[in-house]
C-alpha cells in the first residue's frame, strides 16, 4: 500500500502536467500519483496516456479544482494525502521529509512546508513565500489569514476528511483555506520552513486562478462569517470574534496593497486599481494609511522614471 | 472485497438506525455498511458501538446529509453504492437483484425501483406508479420520481459525474440523479425494493416543510440543471417547456397539499402553501381555482333549482 497519495487536479495544461507528475514521483518513496483530469478539452488525455505509473481519472463534467480534488480523494488509497497543482512542482524527497514530521507530532492534522516562488516557467526566482516554523493549535491564525497556506506544500492525514468533510465545491479559489480552517479547529498543525515545492507565481496576465487576487480575498472575507459557526468560534467571547474580523480585513488590505505596489512598476494599472478599491472596501482607514500611500506613490514613480 | 457499500447518514435517530442497518444487511451478499454519524447529540455512538460488522464514522460537526454521504463515499471500497436514510429500510434480497441487473447492463449508470410507503409497518401503497427507463434526463428535469433509498449507483459513474453537492439541502439526491442521467442511461426494477417513511407534519424531516423544498428545487432547476450542457444545447422553447412542466407539477402538489391542510383546518399553513403554489405557477393555479369556483357555482345552482 502506498504511503502517500499525491492528487493532481488538471485542466487544459498538457504542457505543464508531465513535469508536475515527474516531480511528484521523485518527491518520495511509495508515492501514488493520481491525476484528475477535470474534463479538459485539449490533448491532456493523450498526454496522460503516455505517462507511466499514474492513476488517471477523467471526469465527464468540469467540477472545478475543489470537485476534482474530492474525486482524487475518493480514489486514493494511502493514509496521507498531498495536493499538487498542475503548474507547481514538488522538490525531490520533500514528501518523505514531511511524512517523517508527522512522527514528531502524531496527532497533527496536516503538515505545511516552505515554498520557493518560481517564475512563469517554474524556475526559482530566489524569493520564498514567508513561512515561519510553528506547531500546535493554529486555528485562530489560519482563520484570520495570518498564516498563508499554499495547497501544494501541504500533506494531510486522510482521516481528517472523515471528521470535517471534503472540499466545498461552491467556494472556488478559497476552498482550500476553508478546509484548512476546519481541520485546524480540530487538530494541531505543524509548519516546517524547509522548502518542499516551487510555486508558479501568478502575474496579473498569466490567467492563473490566483491572478484574480482581489476577488478571492474578497470572497474569503465574505465567507469568514460562515466559518464563525464552528463551535470554537461560537463559544469564544464576541470581542474575540470582532478582533478576528478586524485583523482579517487589515491583513487582506495589506496583502492587496503590497501586491499592487509590486506590480505597478510593470504597468499593471487595472490590477493595482482593483486591489486598491477592494482594500478600501474592506478596511478604509487601514488602506489609506500614509505608509500604504507612500508605497503606491513610489512604485508609480518607478514606472514613469 | 465487498460488492456494495451502503452509506447510512444518520443524525439523532438512534432508535431507528438499527432497523435500517439490519435491513441493509439482509438485502444482499457482500454488503459493506458504512454509518456516518453526522455529529449526533443523542445515544447514536453507544448504539453503534453495540453493532458489529459496520464501519462507523463520526464527523466532528454537522455536515448535512450531502456532506455526510460524501464522507461515507470516501471510505467506501465497493464498486456499487447505495444511500440509505436512517429512517428507511431495504427489502430482503433487493441489492442482489439490482446488482445483477446492473451487471447485465454495462452502459447504465444507476438502477432504481419502487418503494413502499410506510411508517413503522409497510403499507400497500408504493411509489412511483410507473418506472420509466433509458435516457431519463428530460423526465427527471420535470419531476422527481426516483425514491433515493431504492437507487444503486455504479461508483465509477458517480465519481465521473461528480459527488453530492453539500449546499443543496433536501434535493441533493435528485441533483445527483439528474447529473448521472445526463451522462448515462438508467434501468429500473419493477418490484418494490425499499420502505420509505412518508414525511408527515410532525416527523421533523426536512421534507415536512414542503413549500420551502419546492421553492428550493425550483431555484436549483433554473440555476443549475438548466445550465447542464445537454439542457443548454436544447432549444429555448424546449427549455421553457421544461420550466413550465416543472413549475406546473410542483404547484399542483402544493395545491393538493394546501387543500388537505384546509380540510384539517390548519389555516396558516394552508395560506403559506397555497401562496407558494400560486407564486410558482400562477396560470395553472388560477385555472384550478376558477374550475373549483365554477363547479361550486354549478352545484349551487343545481341545488337551487
Amino acid at each position: 500500500m502506498p504511503r502517500v497519495s499525491v492528487i493532481i487536479p488538471t485542466f487544459d495544461r498538457p504542457s505543464l502536467l508531465p513535469r508536475a507528475v515527474e516531480s511528484a514521483m521523485r518527491a518520495g518513496t511509495d508515492v501514488e500519483v493520481i491525476v484528475v483530469d477535470d474534463a479538459s478539452i485539449d490533448s491532456t488525455a493523450n498526454v496522460c496516456s503516455r505517462l507511466r505509473g499514474i492513476k488517471y481519472i477523467r471526469l465527464d463534467r468540469n467540477q472545478g479544482v475543489a470537485g476534482a480534488r474530492n474525486i482524487g480523494l475518493l480514489e486514493s488509497t494511502a493514509d496521507f494525502i498531498a495536493f499538487l497543482d498542475d503548474d507547481d512542482l514538488r522538490l525531490p524527497g520533500s514528501l518523505d521529509h514531511q511524512l517523517s514530521l508527522f512522527e514528531t507530532l502524531p496527532e497533527a492534522g496536516f503538515v505545511a512546508g516552505g515554498v520557493l516562488l518560481g517564475d512563469q516557467h517554474c524556475a526559482p526566482t530566489g524569493k520564498t513565500a514567508l513561512v515561519r516554523a510553528e506547531r500546535g493549535d493554529l486555528f485562530w491564525k489560519i482563520l484570520e489569514l495570518s498564516v498563508h497556506l499554499i495547497p501544494s506544500s501541504i500533506v494531510v492525514r486522510k482521516s481528517c476528511f472523515q471528521e470535517v468533510g471534503l472540499f466545498n465545491r461552491q467556494l472556488a479559489g478559497i476552498d482550500d483555506w476553508d478546509l484548512w480552517t476546519r481541520i485546524a479547529e480540530q487538530r494541531p498543525v505543524l509548519i516546517d520552513p524547509a522548502p518542499v515545492c516551487i510555486y508558479r507565481s501568478a502575474t496579473p496576465s498569466s490567467k492563473q486562478g490566483s491572478s484574480s487576487l482581489a476577488r478571492h480575498l474578497l470572497a474569503a472575507a465574505n465567507h469568514q462569517p460562515k466559518l464563525f459557526s464552528l463551535s470554537r468560534v461560537r463559544t469564544a467571547p464576541s470581542a474575540q470574534r470582532r478582533a478576528v474580523r478586524k485583523m482579517t480585513r487589515r491583513r487582506i488590505a495589506d496583502t492587496l496593497s503590497w501586491r499592487a505596489a509590486e506590480e505597478l512598476p510593470n504597468g499593471a494599472f487595472r490590477f493595482a486599481a482593483s486591489n486598491f478599491v477592494t482594500a478600501l472596501r474592506l478596511s478604509p482607514a487601514w488602506a489609506m494609511r500614509p505608509t500604504h500611500l507612500q508605497v503606491f506613490w513610489r512604485s508609480t514613480k518607478a514606472r514613469f522614471s | 472485497m465487498p460488492k456494495i457499500s451502503v452509506i447510512i447518514a444518520t443524525r439523532n435517530r438512534c432508535y431507528l438506525l438499527p432497523r435500517a442497518i439490519e435491513s441493509a444487511r439482509l438485502a444482499g451478499g457482500g454488503v459493506e455498511i458504512i454509518v456516518v454519524d453526522d455529529a449526533s447529540e443523542d445515544e447514536t455512538p453507544s448504539v453503534c458501538a453495540t453493532l458489529t460488522d459496520i464501519r462507523y464514522i463520526r464527523t466532528s460537526r454537522q455536515l448535512g446529509v450531502g456532506g455526510a454521504r460524501n464522507v461515507g463515499l470516501l471510505s467506501s471500497t465497493a464498486p456499487y453504492i447505495s444511500f440509505l436514510d436512517d429512517d428507511d429500510a431495504r427489502l430482503p434480497g433487493s441489492f442482489d437483484k439490482q446488482i445483477d441487473a446492473l451487471e447485465a447492463a454495462p452502459e447504465a449508470g444507476m438502477i432504481y425501483g419502487r418503494a413502499f410507503y410506510g411508517d413503522e409497518k409497510p403499507s400497500d401503497d408504493f411509489y412511483p406508479e410507473h418506472c420509466p427507463t433509458g435516457d431519463l434526463f428530460w423526465e427527471l428535469l420535470r419531476w422527481n420520481f426516483i425514491p433515493c433509498p431504492t437507487v444503486v449507483f455504479r461508483r465509477s459513474c458517480l465519481t465521473r459525474a461528480g459527488i453530492l453537492e453539500e449546499d443543496l439541502a433536501g434535493v441533493e439526491d435528485w441533483d445527483l440523479c439528474v447529473r448521472i442521467a445526463e451522462l448515462y442511461s438508467t434501468i429500473a426494477t419493477d418490484e418494490p425494493v425499499a420502505i420509505w417513511r412518508r414525511p408527515s407534519q410532525s416527523s421533523g424531516q426536512f421534507t415536512s416543510e414542503s413549500e420551502k423544498l419546492h421553492q428550493h428545487a425550483h431555484r436549483v432547476h433554473k440555476e443549475r440543471w438548466l445550465r447542464l450542457p445537454r439542457a443548454v444545447a436544447a432549444s429555448p422553447a424546449e427549455r421553457r417547456a421544461l420550466q413550465r412542466d416543472f413549475a406546473a407539477r410542483a404547484s399542483q402538489q402544493l395545491v393538493w397539499e394546501a387543500a388537505s391542510n384546509l380540510k384539517a383546518r390548519h389555516l396558516p399553513r394552508f395560506a403559506r402553501v397555497a401562496f407558494a403554489g400560486a407564486r410558482m405557477y400562477p396560470v395553472g393555479v388560477g385555472k384550478k381555482f376558477l374550475a373549483f369556483l365554477t363547479s361550486r357555482l354549478g352545484t349551487e345552482t343545481v341545488e337551487r333549482t
